[in-house]
């Protein structure tokens, strides 16, 4: 009945709701909701179209990568991964002023336009969000794409050519029915994402027509201080959020997987040459989506020097310690709720929705309830050394349990009969049956966690202050400051430390798998 | 017809080089211990690794430079032969289109392979709903439909019970009379196709040992290296 | 780097208390928490000199704790309530004084504000103003040659500059254009805003992406403060960089402080606000905050701040006005600005 899965789900669904307790207790005036209605429908609705072309696109694109990734080796893969991983989880600001760097009036592509004679293109609107948001939530679809097609057993590859599949029966009987598996989780994740994003959406969206329900709970926070109904909209958000991944979740048919311990198998369909150019063609354009805006915060290097302060290694340190210290709760937290896939019983599944919680909940609502929740159990300051590190975990656990509970469920089926017949459970089970399929997946997962801690500001904000005076805080310091080409090389280390923990990892993994 | 002459492969710590000779249509048992090249042996016949020398012809003709698709081969693995997604029957189905758009003989014919290997009634049910028996038979009927002249069986019955895979060899071997096949099995245990198998091959190290009729191989006479792998 | 020596110092202090576990300190100086924004603590900001002055001066230990803006400064306090730390509050703003006044964790500063160098004549008897700036459109004078004298030609110029601004419901200087285009057009701010609409690239979340996006040659004017060309003169040395002063006056940002009524230290928080308005605090406020000070020094502006516009007419709401009216001002241009 407890098991470590139901309690892990239960302590964060617990922390979420008491969090919004505490803050609608705080003072506030929910009856005002009421007179909002006509705008907040207007909101949700808006966001809800935003969301779901931003996540079909997603999909899809993210989907065509991982297929031509799987396909093809080639120089400059590994690279190509870490930098997905970075435009993954790079800070949003980073990502505005990238995309602007290279889609906007004056960037690179405006540049072009004007020198031959064309009208520069039109970046602020739908265009713009769904740029950035593509670029920030494909990675993600491909890398556990990429992870599921792996684990498929080779015989089904070689059974392929024997029978000589075409490129299409390919991707009809070998990649449809995993991207059926995977999608339905993937989706609900993206849309929540961009159903929640903020700064982007507003920066990028060109006015006030594209905006999300974060945007009115930001605004009841800072600029009302009605706590009461930021928790109400907050609790509004959770609620729609949750409801569509429930609703998503019947779409993904249960996994029915055979032991295999063969992977290394090549598809009939790499020879195809229809399929060679379709995936260049895939590689050429994500590459040259994904690596412009991220290259572009290159130009931060002439200001590097700038940084060779004491309050840069200050901050440069209490951002890895936070950052490595998130990452690992995160795993852990990810292990321990996809530890349910072992029951292979819990439906409509907990775990998934305490994932998903994290994903619903508005930071700074979430913040500013735990801090009314904890203010009076010890000083702000030293409450902050704690709570920062296990609030930004909670952040990055979706992404970590995106990529972990797929590989615990595959790993269940496979051998969760064997274990449980052995008698092997528990830690044992973990070390002996789980690892070894494990170890790639951990290692991305912790990649992600460490590298979104490292570029979060948003929990820092209010228990920032004193000691702890991280990476972001700087930058977001910096541009205040007027200091951009400061604020340039900050972001320039920020991307370069997401992206080398990624390359290392990404190396890792490949020498153990 | 198969013939193996001097069939090398490479890998990184590992080194392969096969002689062989099989007659047309008989059984030949592959035995010899795991790690010792049984399934490269197989793998390199129905063309999913690519030999750095030597000769593979089947009927005379060369194999080398045929597809694995294209070579007169079929194969059957320990596991993952069917697709889950799909029904016993469309798995069959693969074997004459891939793309499963069939006409009405078409789907006659996988009726009848279904019911050459007694899954008469079993066309709907998913790889999840059938025994691990019957998922073998599955794989069975679609080699059979596929009506090449060579089958390659892996460790095919190795996750049966042993009355099962008794019965799934004598089914192979009625089958293979009946179609006129010629048929490689790699065997874990080799009495089992004992009384069934034409002629037996021990690989070792990469290397096909010996080879012969159970009854020379296991003769007191018997080559050295296949008395010592049986214990005899 | 006085700042961070300082930090280093108290570090170095709290690990010897640590170690030495004594159970009190032998010099105990008393210490004053001042909540503030965090880019005044930052870097570039006056905090780390403020914070010397004041300790050369009070013989005690100032604490800033920073929240990273206004509004996060308020949201904080009211949900501290009496049990905040805070002696005294730096940084809040003419927006958010109703909602921070009617907290009433505030007490009367108790300071004579007769010789401010304000735009306005000051009576509030709660908050302190320490610094001000007027809003204006800053434009590139080498891209931007003949930029609008008016309000009235940036609304109405179809062929007019585009424009990069803040949303009113996340940022400070955009509720202030907000207000800005209702003080000056009143009940015609919808339409107005409709006719401005085609030339605003965008609204950010807050003043920073804002000015990064001008600074990358997105839009041709930013909305910022008066004061901004002077960070360009003064630090970059660039001249280019201009406020557009328009005819129907600017509307007025003003920074204050306010001591709690929950502090345990009332004398030494009235003597830090009455060191906000001294000299000491004053110069560092335009080099150190790139704001006009309240009650300017002996020694005049810097030289990077002579050509600051000087608005003839400087428009101001209430912050009651604001307290009441901001839902339905933001509805309105919602409504407007949508189409």
């Amino acid at each position: 009945m407890f098991r470590p899965a139901t309690l892990t789900a239960l302590a964060i669904l617990a922390l979420a709701g008491a969090s919004l307790a505490g803050l609608a207790g705080a003072g506030g005036n929910v009856a005002a909701l009421s007179s909002l209605g006509p705008y907040l429908a207007r909101l949700v609705a808006g966001a809800t179209v935003q969301a779901g072309l931003s996540m079909l696109l997603s999909i899809l694109l993210g989907t065509a990568l991982a297929l031509a990734l799987l396909r093809r080796r080639f120089p400059g893969r590994n690279l190509l991964l870490a930098v997905l991983t970075a435009a993954a989880v790079a800070p949003t600001i980073v990502i505005v002023f990238g995309v602007i760097a290279i889609y906007g009036r004056s960037g690179l592509l405006g540049d072009l336009a004007r020198a031959v004679g064309a009208e520069p293109p039109a970046i602020y609107g739908l265009q713009g969000i769904l740029i950035a948001h593509v670029l920030m939530n494909m990675p993600l679809v491909t890398r556990t794409l990429l992870q599921a097609f792996g684990r498929e057993p080779g015989e089904r590859r070689r059974l392929a050519s024997a029978l000589g599949f075409s490129a299409a029966d390919c991707f009809r009987h070998l990649d449809w029915p995993v991207i059926r598996r995977e999608a339905p989780a993937l989706a609900t994740f993206v849309f929540l994402l961009c159903f929640t994003s903020f700064a982007v959406v507003l920066s990028l969206g060109g006015g006030p027509a594209n905006a999300t329900l974060e945007v009115a709970i930001y605004e009841a926070v800072r600029f009302e201080a009605d706590f009461a109904r930021a928790a109400a909209l907050a609790g509004l958000q959770l609620v729609l959020c949750l409801g569509l991944a429930t609703a998503l979740a019947t779409l993904a048919p249960a996994v029915h997987d055979e032991a295999s311990a063969e992977r290394h198998a090549a598809r009939p369909d790499i020879l195809a040459p229809c399929l060679l150019r379709l995936d260049c063609l895939v590689l050429i354009l994500a590459t040259a989506w994904i690596a412009p805006p991220l290259l572009s915060i290159a130009s931060g290097v002439a200001a590097v020097p700038t940084l060779a302060t004491a309050e840069f290694a200050w901050a440069a340190a209490t951002s890895a310690a936070i950052a490595l210290g998130a990452g690992l709760l995160a795993c852990l937290f990810a292990v321990l709720l996809a530890s349910a896939a072992r029951g292979r019983r819990l439906r409509p599944r907990l775990p998934d929705l305490a994932a998903f919680t994290m994903l619903g909940l508005p930071p700074f609502a979430f913040v500013a309830g735990l801090y009314v929740l904890t203010r009076n159990l010890a000083d702000p300051a030293a409450l902050g050394l704690m709570l920062v590190p296990l609030v930004n975990a909670l952040m990055a656990l979706p992404y970590a349990y995106r990529l972990l509970a797929p590989p615990l469920a595959t790993n269940a089926e496979r051998h969760g009969r064997l274990a449980e017949s052995l008698g092997i459970a528990g830690w044992t089970r973990l070390r002996l049956v789980e690892w070894p399929a494990l170890r790639a997946p951990l290692a991305a997962a912790f990649a992600f966690a460490t590298a979104l801690s490292l570029g979060d500001f948003g929990v820092i904000a209010l228990f920032g202050g004193g000691e702890l005076t991280t990476l972001p805080y700087l930058l977001a310091n910096r541009l205040g400051a007027y200091r951009m080409d400061e604020a340039g090389a900050l972001a320039l280390v920020l991307v370069l430390s997401a992206g080398g923990l990624a390359y290392l990892t990404e190396r890792w993994s490949a020498r153990h798998a | 017809m198969l013939e193996l002459a001097g069939l090398s492969l490479d890998y990184p710590g590992f080194a392969a080089r096969y002689d062989l000779v099989i007659p047309p249509g008989a059984l030949c048992a592959v035995i010899g211990p795991s790690g010792g090249g049984k399934t490269t042996l197989l793998h390199a016949i129905a063309g999913f690794e690519r030999p750095t020398a030597g000769t593979l012809r089947f009927a005379g003709a060369d194999l080398l430079p045929l597809t694995p698709a294209r070579r007169p081969v079929s194969i059957l693995f320990q596991d993952h032969n069917l697709f889950p997604h799909l029904t016993a029957a469309e798995n069959v189905a693969l074997g004459l289109k891939p793309s499963l758009r069939l006409d009405d003989s078409e789907r006659e014919r996988v009726a009848a392979a279904l019911a050459e290997v007694d899954l008469a009634g079993f066309a709907a049910r998913r790889p999840a709903e059938l025994s691990g028996g019957q998922r073998q038979r599955v794989a069975l009927a679609r080699a059979l439909l596929r009506g090449k002249p060579l089958m390659l069986l892996d460790e095919p019955f190795g996750a049966l019970d042993p009355g099962l895979r008794r019965e799934m060899i004598e089914r192979v071997d009625a089958l293979r009379r009946e179609h006129g096949l010629t048929v490689l099995m790699t065997l874990h245990t080799p009495e089992e196709a004992a009384s069934h198998a034409d002629l037996f091959a021990l690989v070792r190290d990469g290397h096909v040992e010996a080879s012969g009729p159970w009854a020379r191989l296991t003769a007191s006479d018997g080559p050295e290296p296949v008395r010592r792998f049986l214990g005899i | 780097m006085t700042f961070l020596n300082s930090r280093m110092t108290r570090i170095a202090t709290a690990l010897s208390a640590l170690l030495l576990a004594t159970p009190s300190m032998a010099q105990e100086k008393p210490a004053l928490t001042v909540y503030t924004y965090s880019s005044f603590t930052g870097k570039y900001g006056p905090g780390a000199k403020v914070k010397a002055a004041f300790e050369a001066q009070c013989s005690c230990t100032l604490n800033w704790v920073a929240s990273d803006d206004a509004g996060s400064l308020v949201a904080r306090l009211k949900l501290e309530g009496e049990t905040t730390k805070a002696d005294a509050v730096l940084g809040l703003d003419m927006n958010l004084a109703a909602e921070a006044k009617a907290t009433g964790l505030f007490q009367p500063h108790g300071q004579d504000t007769t010789a401010l160098t304000l735009p306005i004549a000051w009576t509030d008897d709660t908050f302190l103003p320490f610094d001000w700036g007027h809003l204006a459109f800053v434009y590139d004078s080498t891209k931007l040659a003949a930029p609008p004298t008016s309000l009235k030609q940036l609304v109405d110029d179809p062929n007019g500059p585009k424009l990069v601004l803040q949303d009113p419901r996340t940022s400070a200087p955009g509720l202030g254009f907000l207000l800005w285009m209702r003080a000056v057009y009143g009940d015609g701010a919808d339409t107005a805003w409709t006719r401005l609409k085609p030339r605003i690239v965008t609204f950010t979340k807050g003043w920073s992406e804002a000015y990064g996006l001008f600074l990358k040659g997105e839009a041709d004017m930013v909305l910022s403060y008066a004061t901004s060309p002077a960070y360009h003169i003064g630090v970059e040395k660039k001249t280019q960089y201009k406020a557009a002063p328009f005819s129907e006056g600017h509307y007025l940002h003003i920074e204050l402080a306010g001591m709690t009524r929950t502090t345990r230290q009332p004398e030494l928080a009235k003597r830090f606000l009455a060191f906000t308005l001294s000299d000491a605090f004053q110069l560092l406020i335009p080099e150190g905050n790139w704001m006009m000070p309240a009650k300017q020094a002996a020694g005049g502006l810097p030289a990077s701040f002579a050509d600051v516009i000087k608005p003839e007419r400087t428009l101001l709401f209430t912050p009651d006005e604001v307290r009441t009216q901001r839902r339905s001002f933001i509805d309105a241009w919602l409504a407007a600005a949508s189409r």
